[in-house]
């Protein structure tokens, strides 16, 4: 089977983005887990409706209604 | 360029790539969406998000404030924020963080990808349909 060189210059983008930054390690991307699907998933969600509702551009609340 | 939220966009950086997120276009958060997870990682909120989050090496934090492009991109909000405050206008959407998200959406395939159901809410809901974007969502 012959590769065109278009097809796998797509190929390793796409494992470079499937990939991650190489930066982060495997204990890293274990507390990434516990904050986006664990244990810590609601809580992370909470405090990131916190910074918005804080922030009327954000979020649109009028604080002066 | 597939438009996610910052769930997703954290999974990307990390490495833990989602199931049924499309890998062949380049992944992008708006920059209303950069800057809340910013403020996380600058200020944890307290409780075990403080602890956990502080546990994350100095590359790491590097990697999620400084993304690299080839992993993920924080879109220019510039070119969107007419459209999106168009939207914010017609829709009264709620501010730019749901105003930019919808108009990055409607820009991009007309589709938002969301990490967690909490995270998109009734009104980018609503008003995502009324302008054709679908909402995925995978948690």
């Amino acid at each position: 089977m012959v590769v065109s060189i278009a097809d796998q210059l797509l190929e390793e983008r796409r494992a470079r983005r499937r990939a991650g930054d190489p930066r982060f390690t495997d204990e890293g991307r274990a507390i990434v887990r516990r904050l986006t699907t664990g244990d810590l998933a609601e809580e992370f969600g909470r405090s990131l409706d916190e910074i918005s509702d804080a922030d009327p551009s954000l979020s649109g609340h009028d604080y002066h209604d | 360029m597939i438009v996610v939220d910052e769930y997703l966009a954290a999974r990307v950086v990390a490495g833990d790539w989602p199931d049924g997120l499309p890998d062949d276009d380049d992944i992008a958060l708006t920059a209303a969406r950069h800057w809340r997870l910013l403020q996380r990682i600058h200020k944890p909120s307290g409780g075990q998000l403080t602890g956990t989050i502080e546990r994350l090496i100095q590359g790491e934090l590097h990697a999620l404030r400084f993304p690299h492009p080839e992993v993920l991109h924080v879109i220019d909000p510039r070119p969107l924020l007419d459209d999106a405050a168009e939207i914010n206008a017609r829709y009264n959407a709620g501010g730019l963080l749901i105003s930019e998200s919808l108009a990055a959406g409607l820009l991009h395939h007309r589709q938002l990808w969301f990490g967690s159901a909490r995270n998109v809410g009734l009104r980018l809901a609503s008003v995502a349909e009324d302008l054709a974007i679908t909402i995925h969502v995978l948690d």
